[in-house]
């Protein structure tokens, strides 16, 4: 009796399963990445971008999988020289606004709710925030604040003038002619927010006065942290951090209606449980790294998209460690239990680290061929792309530069001091741990511990100092050089800053590239200043990533584009059969 | 008996308040330039760290800064966690329903598993069960929890596509969320579901318990099963149970009436604490089955150093001890009635 009551529940769970299976308009996404936050103004990392894509709108988009060529979103059309949008000195930019457009609470968007949004942004320019480009863009300055962290008088009334509502139609008017300005309009940072609303919820007054009080907002503190008012297809439904993430399709969408009615991105960090759903049909698109390729490529009704993708990662070494109770420097001091907060500031130190791996092992065994090895942040599929030599793999040449650093103390009394990477990412962690095991080898006296940290934490921790060394990508906003050399190595470049490195030549060199438009010139700038990467060893790279995307079959309508990682979504593109 | 609960739920009050005073002691082994570190975010900062301290009162005596945090702490403010990104009042009442429903339908299993297998055992020494119970308790105590769940998630969900992981299944999830169609009572969706007249989310809860469950089963049981079999081995050969055969009482009543009593007394003990430690959630267990809980949220505090959730933690385990401390005292008078309540 008993035995057959425990039967018949057995199978009364086992049957339940079909009557919560998700329908054809529920698309369910399993990720090891988490959002940071939901400001537009402030997100800067592919996990968050990829929420606020589907939450906002912003005046143009990629046209499909071009890297050059824009579709009108917000826009009437996409303003050219030949359509007269574009001025002819390639200093001004015109976009009629579309009408008829609602935001998610209903209200109509209006030319000065995009004013609004570009001027807001640009006034809050978060700390290694991504408003340096419209900044640079518009101002021809890449910050609202100089490197004592004040703020440049008139930067502000700069800002206010540099967008202005005319006749209906906004006017962009740049310092100086910009090619890549169209692209870092469709980034996340340009989304279109709802000024009244905006307003309500704590964001810029619009008073040029009040400015300064909004500027660089503290981390995880930003107004629109957690809310959303868009225009785009999808309202936030949930958000649950570090757990998930639901969208609801937008009714009064003004594109034609997405065929995703919900859309739940998961948190799964466990790469095993992020397969099996995949193979069960629980997850419709899993975070897939090159390291697992071969576990998926033998499953039945799974499609995986290869595509090339502009995505470089590397190891950061920071140069100016904060050490206020920092744990992963030990003592802060070179005593063997500990190093100094400029520990990374002796070349010596960095050579030693990227002569530390084994690339033949990365790129076949770790990467399963399925990445490139770069010898700069100017990418493969980059123009003025160069072939720069990387720091070979040896053990003798790390040992030697080992007991050069800090005129030999390294080598005598050794070190202590970890390197990080984001939880999930499994091959910044091998190259994590291999940089760890081989460096450790070197010398008893070296300890290295390699730690994970959740990626919402992750972002935020290095913007304060807080990691020696740290494993980090960069996947492209737009398709130049200067969106990666600027970012890596420039002063006050996203990483270039968060590493603590200055040199005034690059500094100068990533001025002029961005601001010649002779492609002659600008080769010459670029290939100067992927041989300076290698030479001072400013960081050390990890992979440039293929692009990999794995659905279940019966989902359609994904459009590789190699300024898109996996982490990236637009759901109003899917639809499944 | 109610004096006696009494008694110790107020002994319970000088508990949390010795409890208090540790975690402040322990907070305060860090100097104030450290702690006051917390609230430093660039280099450039570190030059603030006297008007920090002197901002948020760490220079002032040990006794006031005690109270100010009491009083923090009592009013409910028990700080912002970082990793759950909300206040850890919030954050605690979101992770706790869900180790507490796993809890709730793993430790009954874990403890009615191993008094059974242990007596069993206990009973037949040396017999073919008692080999493979030992076998059992050696391989689940020594197994990782990762490896094994991890397994569990393979055959049953991998293979079968029986049990799948998370809370309740992506049809459920809008559902479940939605204030106007399901009401949110206990948090724990198997209970709200028989509360809301949806059976079907109750068992589809259920359906994502049963690995967690068994994975807690096999691997934490393990010891209890011990425990049992050797208390069934001792009091099996003890005078009373010889009088017992002598007197020509059935071996099933002196083996369950008389000797599986006596032999309980230290399994509880054990099934309190295992009881108590299971509310700190198995990371292993939430991370492998994807059920973020207490576990996970304390591993990633612990990590990434989020002080507020290590130290609210810490009251809370403080808390959970003492209570379950207090039903164990309660089990013993009523399985052993000279153990007197008084």
């Amino acid at each position: 009796m008993k035995k057959s009551a425990f039967l018949l529940c057995f199978c009364l769970l086992i049957t339940v399963a079909d009557v919560s299976a998700k329908g054809t308009d529920t698309f369910v996404k399993a990720t090891y990445g988490t959002v940071r936050t939901l400001d537009p103004a402030c997100a800067y990392d592919t996990t968050s971008g990829m929420r606020l894509y589907n939450l906002y709108d912003r005046l143009v988009a990629f046209d499909g999988g071009s890297t050059q060529d824009f579709i009108p979103e917000l826009a009437v059309d996409v303003p050219t020289v030949a359509n007269g949008g574009i001025s002819g000195d390639g200093k001004t930019y015109r976009f009629k606004i579309r009408k008829g457009v609602r935001f998610h609470d209903g209200s109509i968007l209006t030319p000065e709710d995009v004013e609004y949004s570009f001027e807001r942004g640009m006034i809050c320019d978060q700390a290694g925030g991504p408003q340096w480009m419209i900044l640079e863009a518009l101002t021809g300055q890449g910050a609202t604040r100089d490197g004592e962290n004040k703020i440049i008088p008139g930067v502000f009334e700069k800002i206010v003038k540099a967008v202005e509502v005319e006749g209906g139609e906004v006017v962009f008017r740049l310092h100086a002619a910009y090619p890549p300005l169209m692209a870092i309009l469709q980034y996340v940072s340009s989304s279109v927010i709802n000024k009244k609303w905006a307003i309500a919820t704590g964001c810029w007054d619009g008073k040029i006065e009040n400015a300064a009080k909004y500027n660089n907002p503290d981390f995880n503190t930003e107004p629109l942290h957690k809310t959303e008012n868009g225009t785009g297809p999808y309202v936030m439904k949930e958000w649950v951090p570090s757990n998930q993430f639901v969208f609801e399709r937008f009714d009064g969408y003004w594109e034609k209606k997405p065929a995703i009615r919900t859309a739940i991105v998961k948190y799964v960090p466990e790469w095993t449980t992020r397969k099996l759903m995949l193979r069960n049909g629980d997850a419709d698109q899993v975070d897939l790294d090159a390291t697992y390729l071969p576990e998926v490529e033998t499953m039945k009704d799974v499609t995986i998209h290869r595509f090339p993708l502009l995505d470089y990662s590397a190891a950061i070494f920071c140069q100016n460690i904060n050490p206020a109770g920092n744990p992963d420097i030990g003592s802060g001091k070179l005593d063997g239990n500990g190093i100094p907060p400029d520990f990374f500031s002796d070349i010596h130190v960095r050579r030693a680290f990227s002569h530390s791996i084994n690339w033949t092992a990365m790129k076949a065994d770790v990467g399963n061929n399925l990445i490139e090895l770069p010898g700069s942040p100017n990418c493969i599929g980059l123009p003025y792309y160069k072939e720069v030599p990387l720091h070979e793999y040896s053990q003798e040449k790390a040992a030697a530069e080992m007991k050069k650093a800090w005129a030999g103390k390294v080598w005598d009394k050794g070190f202590k001091m970890t390197i990080t990477h984001n939880t999930g990412n499994a091959l910044r962690e091998a190259a994590a741990q291999m940089m760890a095991e081989n460096i450790m080898e070197l010398n008893p006296k070296f300890q290295i511990e390699v730690r994970n940290v959740d990626w919402k934490d992750y972002t935020v921790k290095y913007r304060q100092f807080s990691y020696p060394m740290f494993i980090i990508g960069w996947g492209a906003d737009f398709p130049d050089p200067h969106n990666f050399l600027y970012t890596f190595m420039h002063s006050n470049g996203v990483y270039g800053k968060y590493a603590g490195f200055r040199d005034e030549e690059v500094d100068r060199l990533c001025n002029a590239g961005i601001k010649n438009v002779d492609p002659a010139k600008r080769r010459e700038i670029y290939s100067k200043l992927q041989d300076r990467w290698h030479e001072l060893a400013v960081g050390n790279t990890v992979y440039q990533k293929i692009g990999l995307k794995t659905y279940r079959s019966n989902v359609k309508g994904f459009v590789p584009n190699p300024m898109f990682d996996m982490s990236h979504e637009y759901l109003k593109n899917l639809y499944m059969e | 008996m109610a004096a006696f609960i009494a008694r110790r739920l107020i002994f319970l009050i000088f508990v949390m308040f010795g409890v208090s005073i540790l975690i402040f002691g322990l907070m305060l082994t860090f100097s104030p330039e450290r702690r006051a570190a917390a609230f430093v975010t660039t280099p450039q900062m570190a030059k603030d760290i006297p008007v920090l301290i002197k901002k948020y009162g760490f220079d002032r005596p040990y006794h006031e800064q005690y109270f100010t945090w009491f009083r923090q702490v009592t009013s409910g403010n028990l700080g912002y966690s970082l990793v759950a990104s909300r206040s850890v009042l919030e954050a605690f009442w979101y992770y706790f329903p869900i180790t507490l429903e796993l809890n709730l339908y793993a430790a009954p299993c874990i403890i009615l598993f191993g008094i059974w297998m242990g007596t069993i055992a206990g009973r037949k020494p040396n017999s073919f069960f008692d080999h493979f119970s030992r076998i059992f308790s050696i391989v689940g105590w020594s197994l990782p929890t990762f490896l094994f769940a991890l397994v569990l998630l393979m055959i049953f969900y991998g293979y079968f596509s029986w049990f799948p992981p998370g809370i309740v299944s992506d049809g459920f999830t809008m559902l479940v969320r939605d204030p106007a169609r399901f009401n949110q009572i206990t948090g724990m969706y198997t209970i709200d579901g028989i509360l809301n007249g949806r059976p079907d989310v109750t068992f589809n809860a259920l359906k994502h318990l049963v690995l967690p469950v068994i994975t807690e089963t096999i691997v934490i049981c393990a010891l209890l099963m011990r425990v049992m079999r050797s208390g069934m081995l001792e009091e099996m050969n003890k005078d009373y149970v010889i009088t017992a055969r002598a007197k020509g009482v059935d071996e099933k009543t002196i083996c369950l009436k008389h000797a599986r009593p006596n032999a309980l007394i230290p399994v509880i003990t054990i099934a309190g604490q295992l009881v108590a430690s299971l509310m700190e959630g198995s990371i292993a267990v939430e991370i492998v089955f994807n059920r973020q809980g207490l576990g996970w949220w304390l591993a990633s505090s612990a990590t990434q150093l989020d002080m507020p959730v290590l130290m609210s933690m810490c009251l809370f385990m403080a808390m959970v001890f003492v209570l379950v401390n207090l039903v164990v005292d309660i089990l013993y008078a009523y399985i052993d009635p000279r153990i007197r309540l008084s």
